[in-house]
């Protein structure tokens, strides 16, 4: 089944809300997400390169050093202030298509979580979803468009029926890392109906989108940093 | 003026573009910022910059955003969230990089509003995609007939029609080439009719779709959406119809009535008739089955001749001309005619021309039947079948006018691309058998400055060389005119040279000066003895324009009429324009009483730039040549207004300034305005409207409309009491001038300038120059005291008759 553009989940989970996640895991989990496009950067710019403008590596690593550098100077002391900052970092220094769709996800993020200290998983959940929405609302992608929503969309779904089925933050954040991938993995057999790479048609099939491959990372971080939660 | 934000991934890039736009608009500097690259100058594109951007070119007229592509569009989205400022109006511009760049850039810096602006970039494309698919193919699109079954709409939807006039031929015309491009099948239904294909503009037209009724219009096909909101566009616009404005007299008047004025001006002159009509083709003839086929090609190839003639004369005219020539030309390919006419060779074997005749007169009896507009482009239709038909026939097209002498123009009708053919020089005037007020002729006689009459029964059967008058104001047509009736014409030929300066015979001096409309006029009025101008109309300027026209622009046209006076007075007269003479750049709205409206000065209440733009650049061109500019302004009601409008020109450095009288209420504070304004001019053709509460525009009150009214007279006594104490300059610049006899009677009055069409000039200068100051008192007098125009005319005839050597 096709991931739906809305998840609709935000009335219906009956997930536990005693569990939370802190301001300093989020922050945690921004630090594992520099690190790990810092680490793939090349695999990110060469995935770029084959479909699009070869700077999606470089310009990830510049907005997420860019985000670390501001988060350490002038540390956030809300949730809410953490994903503001995070969000107009990457829209500023980015540069490509990805700034103002991760600035957006950040930024919407950061609004639906207010100036609070902690989410609870009822919480993350809505400001992951408010997150996806504000991608959908820039970006206008489909699913199966090839773009990074490819990830997103079934990252959060995964995350969200595992939350809903009382697993551990742990295992939902797995479930979403793992369905990312899936997602990932899934974007090199379509045709490119958004951003550069649209213009190359049928001669994007066989390539991964860079985009859903950095989304997918952002899974991959969240999971290693709430394992054992 | 309109901010423009550039958005590009790169800054070479937007900066080559924006080089490329600033060379369009040399002199002027449009508000324009670029939002390019992001951080370390990389490619990529910064939502906080293009804010930063969009902040430097803030204004309350908006800003318009171009982008290039992919995350240029999304950053420029997010900028808009980041904008605090509700009020302002920021817009993102659907119009391709370099071409909406450009659009929007001249847009702006003429003056156009946001919705302009963005209008242009959005659309800016289309001229390229026109140039790359204008062939003259003719296609007989099935699929616009097959549609009115298997159309399954994909998207509907309405827009209320705003033009004045309605969809009529232009205008379909305009939507048919607007969608021409679009791969989607798309029907127009209104309030009263049944849905048609919108690629026929026979059948659009036919909607008879006029303003204030609903357009239902139903699309399919992948461009259908893009070819709903052209459509949309297009008719929210207005079609851009600006010329065009509706005569008053036109729900009164029936055409069949009589004679009516439809371009002012009184002439006479010998008749030439345009041509006899074509010959219906014979019925009788049945072509052979295998000769049908070539019969279709022929033609399909006299089709194409038609429509690329008319082409070509478009390409060669400008304004409303071009337009409506470009209209006929798509009407010429029109599949509903065309389609008809090929199925009656195939089917029953007509010759072509009997073809065209016979679909011609079909959609000619659709037009009758729906009556009012339609019927008036009768004409173009038949203009159409004509030339097909002489083309196919191997008959003379009259493509040019050929006379030696000036002439009277006569006809059944004049078709558009008749009317274009002529030359105001030799043609004096146009009369015509049929064909209202709003017909293509009319508008196009009133463009060119010829008058016009039309509904002139049996005009064609009047002999070559007839001598005729016509009066284009009042509709008055006189063939073989008396001498006393010729008399009334301001030119009949060339009379002996007068020689001002303008005065009575006991040396009371008078300037006699020309009314002029631009440098094209000087010529005359120098030749013919204008002592200078008393009247310099500055609606050339501006008219035809889709965009205010810049300072240096308006310096450049007013330097060239002030260089050609160096010494002596130019009275100029800032924009009299409103919803009687629409301007694209004046928004104004339509009215029910233009002639009550926003008009002449009042404009400047919502569009106050305009007026402060152009006494800049009278200032400036004043201020570069030597003649003495005195600086007017049109239709002022009040006081106050002209206060208001004496500190504005002072204020732009100009020092003489006065303001039109054409409003009773400002000839009855005279005394008051005079101690505003340096000097005044009177209007008499408006002040005898609002004097008389006469439509200018109505032949039928053309009675009331009459210079000579005794009430007209008083008004005048009025100001010239007013000026007298104060010592301060009356003058006239309306047609009151231009007769010789009132003019008299105006300078009786106290009147101290005439200004007047230059052709008039002798016959006043030396009629002035025959009678004595006193002569001129009596005769003014005897005017106060008369009871009708009529009784005027002849005791101030009677009066001077005397004295007249």
């Amino acid at each position: 089944m096709p991931p739906s553009r809305r998840l609709g989940f935000a009335g219906e989970f009956k997930i536990m809300t005693s569990k939370t996640i802190s301001l300093n895991q989020l922050v945690a989990w921004l630090n594992k997400f520099s690190e790990l496009v810092s680490a793939q950067c090349n695999y990110l710019t060469d995935l770029d390169a084959a479909i699009g403008d070869a700077d999606h590596g470089t310009n990830m690593v510049r907005g997420m050093t860019a985000v670390m550098n501001a988060i350490t100077a002038a540390p956030p002391s809300t949730i809410g202030d953490l994903f503001k900052v995070v969000g107009m970092t990457l829209v500023s220094t980015v540069g490509g298509a990805s700034g103002p769709l991760y600035g957006t996800f950040f930024l919407r993020m950061g609004v639906t979580s207010g100036a609070v200290s902690e989410l609870n998983g009822a919480q993350l959940l809505m400001a992951l979803n408010a997150g996806m929405e504000g991608v959908v609302a820039r970006g206008k992608p489909l699913a199966n468009d090839k773009t990074l929503f490819d990830a997103l969309a079934p990252a959060l779904h995964a995350f969200a029926i595992s939350l809903n089925s009382y697993h551990s933050f742990s295992d939902a954040a797995l479930a979403a890392q793992m369905a990312a991938a899936v997602g990932r993995d899934a974007t090199a057999s379509l045709i490119a109906r958004k951003g550069r790479a649209s213009y190359l048609g049928e001669r994007s099939i066989g390539h991964f989108d860079p985009g859903s491959a950095s989304t997918a990372l952002l899974f991959e971080a969240l999971a290693e940093v709430l394992s054992g939660e | 003026m309109v901010g423009i934000v550039v958005v590009s991934h790169s800054p070479a890039l937007a900066e080559a573009a924006v080089n490329l736009a600033l060379a369009m608009t040399v002199g002027q500097s449009p508000r324009i910022e670029i939002a390019a690259g992001a951080v370390d100058d990389v490619i990529g594109t910064d939502a906080l910059r293009i804010v930063d951007a969009i902040k430097k070119v803030s204004s309350s007229k908006g800003v318009l955003v171009i982008m290039d592509l992919g995350s240029a569009i999304m950053s420029s989205e997010m900028a808009l969230e980041f904008i605090d400022d509700k009020a302002l109006d920021v817009r993102l511009s659907k119009g391709p990089f370099v071409e909406g760049l450009l659009a929007a850039v001249v847009r702006a810096v003429g003056g156009g509003s946001l919705d302009e602006v963005e209008y242009e970039a959005a659309n800016a494309l289309l001229a390229k995609v026109s140039q790359l698919s204008a062939t003259s193919e003719i296609i007989i699109n099935e699929q616009s007939s097959d549609s009115k079954t298997s159309l399954k709409p994909e998207i509907s939807s309405q827009v209320i029609l705003v033009n004045a006039i309605g969809l009529h031929a232009r205008p379909a015309a305009m939507i048919v080439g607007a969608i021409a491009d679009c791969h989607a099948q798309v029907q127009i239904a209104s309030d009263f009719s049944k849905a048609v294909p919108a690629n026929s503009p026979t059948a659009l037209v036919g909607l008879a779709a006029k303003c204030g009724q609903t357009l239902y219009i139903q699309a399919a096909g992948p461009d259908a959406k893009k070819a709903v909101d052209l459509i949309i566009n297009l008719v929210n616009d207005g079609f851009g119809e600006h010329d065009e404005s509706p005569l008053p007299s036109l729900k009164s008047h029936n055409p069949t009535t009589g004679v009516i004025g439809v371009s002012p001006g009184r002439v006479v002159g010998p008749v030439l008739q345009l041509l006899h009509p074509i010959s219906e083709p014979d019925v009788q003839v049945v072509l052979e089955l295998s000769d049908r086929k070539a019969a279709v090609q022929h033609l399909m190839l006299a089709v194409a001749q038609v429509a690329d003639w008319f082409k070509l004369q478009s390409a060669r005219l400008e304004g409303s001309a071009r337009e409506i020539m470009q209209a006929t030309s798509v009407i010429t390919t029109d599949p509903a005619l065309i389609k008809v006419a090929c199925e009656a060779i195939i089917n029953c074997g007509l010759t072509p021309e009997r073809a065209i005749w016979e679909a011609t007169e079909d959609i000619v009896a659709e037009f009758s039947v729906q009556g009012g507009l339609l019927s008036e482009r009768i004409t173009d239709m038949y203009d159409i079948r004509n030339r097909i038909i002489r083309l196919l026939t191997v008959q003379d097209a009259p493509d040019s006018l050929i006379s030696n002498e000036p002439y009277i123009l006569v006809a059944s009708d004049l078709a558009p691309a008749d009317t274009v053919m002529l030359n105001p020089r030799d043609c004096l005037a146009i009369v015509t058998e049929k064909g209202g007020p709003t017909s293509h002729s009319a508008i196009l006689a009133r463009s060119l400055g010829i008058p016009a009459i039309t509904g002139v029964t049996e005009g064609t059967a009047i002999v070559d060389g007839t001598i005729v008058l016509v009066d284009g104001a009042t509709g008055e047509f006189i063939i073989s005119p008396n001498d006393e009736q010729k008399g009334s014409v301001s030119f009949i030929a060339p009379i002996s040279l007068f020689h001002g300066p303008g005065r009575t015979s006991d040396g009371y001096q008078v300037q006699i000066l020309a009314n002029i409309g631009s440098v094209a006029d000087v010529p005359d009025a120098i030749t013919l003895g204008a002592e200078g101008v008393g009247l310099f109309r500055t609606e050339f300027c501006f008219l035809d324009r889709e965009d205010e026209p810049s300072i240096a622009e308006q310096v450049k046209a007013y330097r060239a009429v002030f260089k050609c006076f160096s010494g002596r007075k130019v009275v100029i007269r800032t924009l009299d324009a409103g919803s009687d003479k629409p301007l694209p750049f004046l928004p104004i709205r339509n009215e029910a009483n233009p002639a009550l409206g926003i008009r002449g000065y009042r404009t400047s209440w919502h569009s106050p730039e305009i007026l402060c733009n152009q006494l800049m650049a009278i200032a400036q061109a004043a201020a570069a040549e030597h003649a003495e500019v005195w600086v007017m302004a049109p239709m002022i009601a009040t006081v106050e207004e002209a206060q208001e409008f004496v500190q504005k020109t002072r204020v732009a450095g100009l020092t003489i300034a006065g303001v039109m009288i054409e409003t009773p209420a400002a000839a009855i504070m005279a005394d008051h305005l005079f101690e505003q304004v340096d000097f005044v001019s009177i209007g008499t053709n408006d002040l005898a409207q609002y004097t008389l509460a006469a439509d200018r525009m109505s032949s039928d009150l053309a009675v009331l409309n009459d210079p000579w009214q005794p009430s007209l007279m008083r008004m005048i006594e009025l100001v010239c009491r007013g000026a007298s104490d104060l010592k301060k300059p009356v003058g006239v610049c309306g047609e009151a001038a231009s007769d010789p006899y009132l003019a008299i009677v105006l300078v009786g009055l106290g009147v101290t300038a005439l200004s007047m069409s230059a052709r008039s000039i002798p016959a006043v200068g030396q009629l002035l120059a025959s009678l004595s100051r006193e002569d001129c008192r009596r005769a003014a007098q005897a005017a106060l005291n008369s009871d009708s125009a009529q009784a005027a005319r002849l005791v101030v005839r009677e009066s001077l008759s005397s004295v007249i050597k």
